[in-house]
């Protein structure tokens, strides 16, 4: 096997809460592959968040080590970290985290404002990862003038716009309802067969069937690890 | 490029709160436009009083004979000077281009039924020399004119136009208090004088015409004059021609040498110098007082910057989390600020210049001249201030962690 996309050794995360010393993540390990769907589920607090957050060099580890494509992320600075979110990783949170009053297109157009990308690439980029997501009849609608499953469908395009090798999503279907949460699932279904790695986390079972892989957390350690090796299509749950 | 698109962020960031930004703007608008005024009356000013000075015909004295002082009491009669003196003064001074006498009334002058009041003034040809003043058409009085007193007269340009209009001045015959004059000149306009009076409006007549047929003859001091005005060669000392007057003067009026001169000598140019440079010191102060609340205005814009910054910490933790690097943030809110005291500033610069331009056509307020260079001064001068006080908050968004930023409520 080839060397993994992700590896997580000993990982902890402590935050200091005035005297006291919360244990977000006491020592993770972890391996996920290239081309891998992963669900992470677990009980509120169980520190899923936490640990997306590392992997997605929004936030450091306390102790212990995560390795992205064999890099060290302890060891890198701002900048660096920087261009990693920018080029390696799409995120898809629960509220969307759209820029308000701002257009689809541009919304879209915001991780390439930070990459080595041309500017006249900018705009047909952006189009077509709207069209990817079936946004392509919806280019200057803002953000207000859409749908919660059209926001996180932009929110998608725009993960994808600089060509990420993953895509870290925490509940993206938190906010949506059963239906529109299936069509983002199929999406993200349809992502992962072109190659996308994809890690997401939800607190639905049902959510977490579409995946191919099943981490579950308790109080900040990894309890279960489950392959799962005929994840149910959501585009099916979506014909009926 | 990519400045291209800081600036779209920055101005839609601004437009979000119009209102904000604007009274945010208020602050930096009043101040740049305070600045650029204030300079502009003060150049209008300085200008003024060149043109004053200029008018005047450069490095002139006004000699005038004052109260005659005896042991420490005024007593009540006036020392006159008189065309002798002038003479004098012209002859033996050196550097003393010429002295002219001048005796003056007020009087009507009647052409057809239009009349107009005036100074008649009684002079002779030396006095346009002093007043480095050219006659425009017609000619000066001729040697013949001023021995004799002749009826003649030169006008200003003011009286031709209030008498004569369109129609041709010269030959014409006008009517002064009881007597009929032709008129043999027009003198060139020469616009208004330092106590904005029209120096135009005014008839010339031979000295002696004057004082036989409106003044009268002083019978102790029979060619007294009113004054003589007395101009230099340019670049001559004028400290040194005021001491070698004075002292001339003295020894004519015998003067003993502790006494008090009886004769008074003012150099003109300087007196409106040293008022001007007054005045310039209130501009400079009140130009400062103006910066001030430019820098009042900087401190606004760094107010609202932060909490701009605050308000968008979110905007800023999902910047970050697409690849922002602290640099890029900086820069977008270093844009902003600067956006927003760059477009004060330039509101501010076209308030000073309808105000300039109201003030010197609907005559508010005294004529301003604005300069170029203090407007980009102002304008360079309010960019700064957009970086100064917008570096704070700035740097305090760039510093942030992603995670933090995201996750602000
Ligand atoms: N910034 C922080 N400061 C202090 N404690 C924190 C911070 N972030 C998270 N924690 C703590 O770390 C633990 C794990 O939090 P985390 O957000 O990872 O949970 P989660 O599994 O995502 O829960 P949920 O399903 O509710 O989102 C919690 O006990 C939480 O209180
Ligand atoms: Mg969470």
């Amino acid at each position: 096997m080839s060397a993994a996309l992700i590896k997580v050794s000993q990982a902890k995360k402590v935050y200091q809460m005035g005297e006291e010393r919360v244990f977000a993540l006491k020592g993770v390990d972890l391996e996920i592959q290239q081309g891998e769907f992963v669900a992470i589920m677990g009980s509120s607090g169980s520190g899923k968040s936490t640990m997306m957050n590392l992997l997605g060099c929004l936030d450091i580890a306390s102790e212990g080590s995560i390795a992205l494509d064999g890099i060290e992320l302890a060891n890198l600075t701002k900048n660096e970290l920087a261009t990693i979110r920018n080029q390696r990783i799409g995120f898809v949170f629960q509220q969307f985290n759209l820029l308000p009053r701002t257009t689809a297109l541009d919304n879209v157009t915001l991780p390439l404002l930070y990459s080595q990308v041309p500017e006249s690439h900018w705009s047909a980029r952006a189009k077509q990862c709207l069209e990817k997501v079936g946004l392509g009849n919806r280019l200057y609608h803002h953000p207000s003038q859409l749908s919660g499953g059209q926001q996180q469908r932009v929110a998608i395009a725009r993960a994808l716009v600089n060509e990420p090798v993953m895509i870290l999503a925490d509940e993206p279907t938190g906010a949506l309802d059963t239906q529109t949460g299936l069509e983002v699932m199929a999406l993200f279904q349809q992502l992962n067969q072109q190659g996308k790695t994809i890690i997401l986390v939800t607190h639905e079972p049902d959510i977490a069937e579409f995946a191919s892989r099943k981490l579950t957390f308790r109080d900040g350690a990894l309890i279960a690890d489950e392959r799962n090796p005929q994840p149910r299509l959501a585009s099916d749950g979506l014909g009926q | 490029m990519k400045l291209f698109i800081l600036l779209k962020t920055a101005t839609t960031a601004l437009r979000v709160n119009l209102l904000r930004s604007f009274l945010t703007m208020l602050g930096i608008i009043i101040g740049v436009a305070a600045v650029i005024i204030m300079v502009a009356m003060g150049a209008g000013a300085q200008q003024k009083v060149d043109e004053q000075i200029k008018s005047l015909g450069g490095n002139v004295f006004f000699v005038t004979g004052s109260f005659r002082a005896s042991g420490g009491a005024r007593a009540s009669s006036v020392v006159k000077i008189n065309e002798d003196d002038a003479n004098l003064i012209e002859k033996q001074v050196p550097g003393v281009e010429s002295a002219a006498p001048y005796l003056s009334a007020n009087g009507q002058v009647i052409y057809g039924n239009l009349n107009w009041s005036t100074e008649i003034s009684g002079i002779d040809n030396r006095y346009f020399v002093v007043r480095d003043w050219p006659i425009a058409t017609g000619r000066e009085f001729s040697t013949q004119e001023i021995n004799s007193g002749a009826k003649v007269a030169i006008i200003g340009e003011r009286i031709r136009q209030e008498l004569f209009g369109v129609s041709e001045a010269l030959g014409q015959t006008i009517r002064v208090k009881n007597f009929n004059v032709t008129v043999v000149g027009v003198l060139a306009a020469k616009g208004q004088d330092a106590r904005g009076e029209d120096q135009d409006d005014v008839l010339f007549l031979p000295i002696k015409t004057v004082r036989n047929k409106i003044t009268g003859i002083d019978s102790t001091n029979p060619k007294s004059v009113r004054f003589i005005q007395v101009s230099a060669y340019d670049g001559e000392d004028m400290d040194y021609i005021e001491t070698e007057m004075t002292r001339l003067l003295r020894q004519r009026m015998r003067i003993p040498v502790n006494g008090d001169d009886m004769f008074r000598i003012r150099n003109v140019s300087e007196m409106i110098a040293t008022r001007a440079e007054t005045m310039q010191v209130f501009n400079t102060l009140l130009a400062w007082v103006a910066s001030v609340s430019l820098v009042v205005g900087g401190i606004g814009i760094m107010n609202i910057m932060l909490v701009s910054v605050t308000e968008r910490t979110r905007e800023i933790g999902l910047r970050m989390a697409v690849g922002a690097k602290p640099a890029d943030i900086l820069t977008q809110f270093l844009i902003e600020s600067i956006v927003l005291c760059g477009l004060g500033g330039a509101i501010g610069v076209v308030i000073a210049y309808l105000f300039v331009f109201l003030g010197n056509n609907y005559g508010i307020g005294a004529g301003g001249v604005i300069d170029s260079d203090v407007v980009l001064l102002s304008l360079g001068f309010s960019a700064f201030i957009g970086v100064f006080f917008g570096y704070y908050p700035a740097l305090k968004a760039s510093r942030l962690e992603p995670i933090d930023a995201l996750r602000y409520e």
